[in-house]
């Protein structure tokens, strides 16, 4: 099998932007302030989390059907804040898993979170479950334990596919308090519609940089948004090159930044 | 990286593959968490980094020894290394299925019924699974007073009968959440919503063949600007011009969003209990 490469230009880009990053990080670290705008759906977690506390209901926490991967990692990272919550308040929390190796990691991060809040006698295992792998069979799971059990909080944070209306529709008809994040463009629109709150493209990766307010991850959010600001600036440049040889094919003969990043 | 083996040197091979398990877990298990933490950062880092420079390396080059990336036959093998290993956690689920549910039926909890509905089902998929898969499709016995035959049909009332159908009832409770799901988005109570609406509405009918009949008096000659009107043309213009722009904007967002977790991941910067603990108790 015949793997893929970067380019030069790629690499340089990717090289640049991780710096960027890395520079940000070091900044935050060494005690400088740095500024991050407020993200409603993330602030929302803990209303959602008081709600539950409140209404003496269990809350609900699903991946969708991802395995291990950057995407379960923040998921995860935002479950550990959402367990060290429930810990707290001594609210129940459901874990439904569709995949395995993830089921092993978010039983480990609940246990730790209630340990970390003094409560490892709260943790109950057999909340965290494996359901199936398969698709519908696990939407039909989830959906079965938002009703048995009257969830007040839902959250779905993690990849979705066309299960992701089935299950906000189904929380929307439990009445219960929403919260939605994912990198799936494609799904975004249903979250949109049924959720309360959607935290959507990048911000689902400050999830855990927002909720904690560490200094390292503070830095790599803002970091992200300057390799953000990098990227724009070469959509513009790449934008005009392409007009300019549009309207001045002698001089400019092709457009050498997509010939660069395009390889 | 390593040929396929057969008689005494394949079952060499298992032997030392599972010792070789054994002696990790062991190992794994008796070392102390610090060293535990300290084992997956330095596994994160070997493997981002081999990721990493197997993909920004060139595939050929002079300076490598016979020109080519000397790290892409690896990546075969590092894939199956993971896949076996994920492998080993399915019979982490099935025991975490065993148990909640043996709880259940232990306790007499409620619905303990569909505890056992669940044992039921799984002892019949995996007995029936494997057998069909080893008996021929003929009326040759296979034992237990049943034909070869017998155990493919019952095999496919459970799969293609029972298991199929109930995923494809469940998708098409899906028309009508989309339905409700619209309903509610579609109520004009903003600005923003009304023009959502205006263009749902262009992009819906747009799609269907009443739409095209609407608006077949327009030219259709892409010379003529009056085109743009036909309502497919301005449904694909509304979704490959501005959805597409919005979509690859947010994509855009996601990719450098990834790229930040995954480098967060890689250094092992990332809260977690995998990593340091680094909140304080409140």
């Amino acid at each position: 099998m015949r793997s893929e490469h970067a380019n030069l230009g790629q690499a340089l880009l990717f090289l640049s932007v991780s710096l960027v990053i890395l520079a940000a990080i070091l900044m935050s670290r060494r005690g400088r302030q740095l500024f991050i705008r407020r993200i409603p759906g993330l602030s929302a977690i803990d209303e959602a989390v008081g709600r539950a506390t409140e209404m003496g209901r269990p809350i609900l926490f699903t991946f969708g059907l991802i395995t291990i991967d950057i995407v379960s990692m923040q998921a995860l990272a935002i479950l550990s804040h959402i367990a060290r919550l429930a810990a707290r308040f001594g609210n129940r929390l459901i874990v439904p898993l569709a995949d395995v190796p993830l089921f092993t990691l978010a039983e480990e991060v609940c246990r730790e979170a209630y340990a970390a809040e003094g409560k490892p006698e709260a943790f109950n295992p057999d909340d965290i479950i494996f359901l199936s792998d398969q698709q519908f069979a696990y939407a039909a799971g989830v959906i079965g334990i938002m009703h048995r059990e009257r969830v007040s909080s839902a959250f779905y944070f993690g990849y979705f596919y066309a299960e992701s209306l089935l299950l906000a529709e189904s929380g929307q008809i439990a009445g219960a308090v929403q919260v939605a994040g994912t990198p799936a463009t494609t799904q975004i629109p249903f979250f949109m519609v049924a959720t309360d709150y959607t935290i959507i493209g990048d911000e689902y990766f400050a999830g855990s940089a927002y909720l904690s307010r560490e200094p390292t991850l503070v830095g790599s959010l803002v970091g992200q948004d300057v390799g953000k600001g990098i990227m724009l600036l070469l959509i513009v440049a790449g934008t005009v090159l392409a007009v300019l040889n549009k309207i001045m094919p002698g001089i400019f003969t092709q457009n050498y930044l997509a010939k660069w990043l395009g390889g | 990286m390593f040929g396929p083996a057969h008689g005494a040197k394949l079952w060499i091979y298992i032997g030392a593959t599972t010792a070789a398990f054994v002696a990790v877990f062991a190992v794994l298990h008796w070392l102390p968490v610090r060293f535990k933490r300290w084992l997956v950062v330095v596994c994160a880092f070997l493997g981002g980094l081999f990721y990493s420079l197997e993909y920004y390396l060139p595939a050929k080059h002079r300076w490598f020894p016979g020109g080519e990336n000397p790290l892409s036959p690896l990546v075969i093998p590092m894939g199956n290394a993971v896949a076996v290993v994920s492998g080993f956690a399915l019979a982490l689920g099935l025991i975490n299925l065993g148990l909640v549910h043996g709880r259940n039926i232990a306790r007499a909890r409620p619905g303990w019924y569909n505890s056992v509905a669940f044992f039921v089902a799984l002892i019949s998929m995996i007995v029936f699974g494997l057998w069909q898969s080893y008996v021929p499709d003929a009326a040759r016995a296979a034992g237990l007073g049943l034909s070869g035959r017998q155990v493919h049909r019952v095999y496919d009332v459970l799969f293609s009968g029972l298991f199929q159908p109930l995923g494809a009832t469940l998708f098409s409770v899906l028309a009508f959440y989309i339905a409700s799901a619209a309903f509610r988005a579609f109520r004009i109570r903003t600005a923003e919503a009304a023009f959502m609406m205006v263009s749902a509405f262009v992009v819906m009918l747009g799609q269907v063949p009443v739409g095209q009949w609407l608006t077949r008096g327009l030219p259709t000659s892409v010379e003529n600007p009056l085109h743009y009107f036909r309502l497919e043309n301005a449904a694909n213009w509304l979704l490959n011009t501005w959805s597409m722009a919005g979509m690859r904007a947010v994509d855009f967002g996601i990719a450098v969003g990834a790229l930040a977790m995954a480098l967060r991941v890689w250094l092992s910067l990332e809260r977690g209990s995998f990593f340091e603990v680094r909140e304080s108790k409140k």
